[in-house]
C-alpha cells in the first residue's frame, strides 16, 4: 500500500508555525541567544566582509613630529586616564598622609578580544564564559570605557556600547572650579552619544570636560575616561539642572579590539 | 518550491543584511539600510501559493530573528503580515512594479511595528525606531525598482515558477 503523504491544512500549518515562533518568543533571552550567537560564529568571515574598520590601515606619517588622527586619540586617551590617576592618588595622599595604598594592577585581569561582529550600540565578541567573562563586566577600547558585557555564552559575549539606551553606568565629573567630583548616571540615548541628566547648574560645566566612568565594587577599580561633555544645556523639564550631552572617547566604527576587565577576587589570586 | 534553494537564498540574504558589506548603501547616521528579507517576503507572498508562503514568511521572520538580539518578534510579525498578504493578493491584483513597490513599503510598516511591540513587550528598555522603521521601509521600497529583475531571476532558479492564475513561467 502506497504510504500517505502527510500534508496539514494551511490554517494548522499557520498555527503551528506561530506556536512556534510564539514558544521561541517566550523563551529566556540568555536561552535563544546562542542562536545569534551561532550564526555570528559561523558567518563571521563574510559578516566582516568590507569592514573599513578590520581592514583599514592608517597610513604611516612621514614626518616624526606628526601622528594620525588614531594615534592622537589613544594617546589623549591614556593621557587623560593618566591625568585622572595622577589627581585620584593625590586627593588620597592628601587624606591618608602616611597610609600607604596598594593598587592591584588591572591588567592582571584584563581579557582581550576581537570584535567579529557589529550591530546598533552592540559589537559582538570572540570571547565568552570560558575566558572568565561575566555580564556587567566593563569593556574598554583603546583604555576607554565603551561599553559593559551584556550576553554571554561559552565562546562569545555580546557588548553593550555606552550609547546604547539599555547602557546605564555609574560616572564622575570633575568640576574644575570647585576643584571637586560629584556622581551621576550616564545613559546612552541611541544616537551616538550618550546623557547625563540632573546634574545641578551651580557646578559649571562646559564642552570639553572629561567624563569618568566611577569606579565599581568588583567591576572597574579606578575611574577610566568614557568620553566628553560635548553639549551642556539647561535641563528641559527642570531648568535648575543641566541636560549633559556625552560624546565617546572614540568613533565605535575604528576599534577592532577591546579589552574586558576581569578583575580578580582575592579569593582567586 | 525548492526548499533547499530557498534556505539557501534566505541564509545568503540574512548574512548580507548584516555583514558590514551593507554600510556601504546605507544612509545618514542612523545607518538606514534597505532590507533585504522584506523585499524577499513581499515576493514570495505575490507568486507562491499561499501554503508555500506560510512556511516562506515564517522562515524568512527566523532569519531575520536570526540577524538580531531577540528570537520570535520577527518570526510572528513576519509570519502573520506574510501570510495575510498571500491572501490579499488574491483580491488585490499586485501586477506593476510600481503596486509591488508600494506593498514592500506598507509591509515594511506593518512588520516592524508588529515586531517593535512584541520587542517591547519581552525587553522593556529596548527603544522603538518608528522612524527608523519607515525609513527602512521606504528605502526597501525604492530598492525594489533596481532589483527586480535579479530577484525574479533567482526566484525562478528557486522555483518560484507557478503562475498564481495556475499557468506555469514557461507557459506565458
Amino acid at each position: 500500500m502506497a504510504r500517505k503523504h502527510f500534508k496539514p491544512s494551511k490554517l494548522t500549518l499557520f498555527i503551528s508555525l506561530f506556536l512556534f515562533g510564539f514558544i521561541l518568543f517566550l523563551l529566556p533571552q540568555t536561552a535563544t541567544s546562542k542562536l545569534n550567537f551561532a550564526f555570528i560564529d559561523i558567518f563571521g568571515y563574510f559578516l566582516n566582509m568590507g569592514s573599513s574598520a578590520t581592514y583599514y590601515h592608517a597610513p604611516q606619517s612621514a614626518s616624526p613630529d606628526f601622528v594620525s588622527r588614531q594615534d592622537y586619540n589613544r594617546l589623549q586617551t591614556a593621557y587623560a586616564n593618566l591625568e585622572e590617576e595622577l589627581s585620584e592618588q593625590k586627593r588620597q595622599l592628601e587624606k591618608l598622609s602616611k597610609v600607604r595604598l596598594t593598587e592591584p594592577d588591572p591588567s592582571t585581569g584584563l581579557v582581550l578580544a576581537k570584535v567579529v561582529n557589529r550591530k546598533e550600540n552592540e559589537f559582538i565578541i570572540n570571547r565568552g564564559s570560558g575566558d572568565g567573562l561575566k555580564a556587567g563586566q566593563y569593556v574598554l577600547g583603546d583604555n576607554a570605557v565603551i561599553g559593559l558585557v551584556e550576553q554571554v555564552s561559552a565562546d562569545i559575549s555580546s557588548i553593550r556600547l555606552i550609547t546604547s539606551l539599555a547602557c546605564k553606568i555609574p560616572i564622575k565629573i570633575s568640576a574644575p572650579d570647585v576643584n571637586t567630583y560629584f556622581n551621576g548616571t550616564m545613559q546612552g540615548n541611541d544616537k551616538k552619544e550618550a546623557v547625563i541628566l540632573n546634574i545641578p547648574q551651580k557646578y559649571k560645566l562646559k564642552a570639553g570636560i572629561n567624563v569618568y566612568a566611577a569606579p565599581k565594587a568588583g567591576l572597574l577599580q579606578s575611574s577610566r575616561i568614557v568620553g566628553r561633555i560635548s553639549k551642556c544645556s539647561p535641563g528641559e523639564r527642570n531648568p535648575v539642572v543641566w541636560d549633559i550631552t556625552v560624546e565617546p572617547a572614540y568613533e565605535f566604527n575604528d576599534i577592532t579590539d577591546v579589552a574586558v576587565i576581569v578583575l580578580k577576587m582575592p579569593g582567586q589570586l | 518550491m525548492k526548499w533547499l534553494r530557498f534556505a539557501f537564498l534566505i541564509t545568503a540574504a540574512a548574512v548580507i543584511q548584516s555583514s558590514a558589506l551593507m554600510n556601504v548603501v546605507s544612509l545618514t547616521d542612523m545607518h538606514i539600510k534597505p532590507d533585504l528579507l522584506l523585499i524577499l517576503l513581499v515576493y514570495f507572498a505575490i507568486n507562491c501559493d499561499s501554503y508555500d508562503v506560510i512556511i516562506a514568511s515564517f522562515a524568512i521572520g527566523f532569519a531575520a530573528d536570526i540577524t538580531g538580539t531577540l528570537i520570535g518578534p520577527h518570526i510572528i510579525s513576519y509570519g502573520i503580515v506574510g501570510t495575510s498578504l498571500a491572501y490579499i493578493r488574491k483580491v488585490i491584483l499586485l501586477k506593476h512594479t510600481r503596486q509591488q513597490s508600494l506593498t514592500i513599503f506598507v509591509t515594511g510598516i506593518l512588520t516592524y511595528l508588529i515586531a517593535i511591540v512584541l520587542v517591547k513587550l519581552k525587553v522593556t528598555s529596548a527603544t522603538g525606531e518608528l522612524f527608523k522603521a519607515f525609513a527602512v521601509s521606504i528605502y526597501s521600497a525604492i530598492l525594489w525598482f533596481l532589483i527586480k529583475w535579479p530577484v525574479i531571476t533567482t526566484g525562478k532558479w528557486i522555483g518560484v515558477g507557478a503562475h498564481r492564475f495556475g499557468k506555469k513561467l514557461e507557459e506565458l
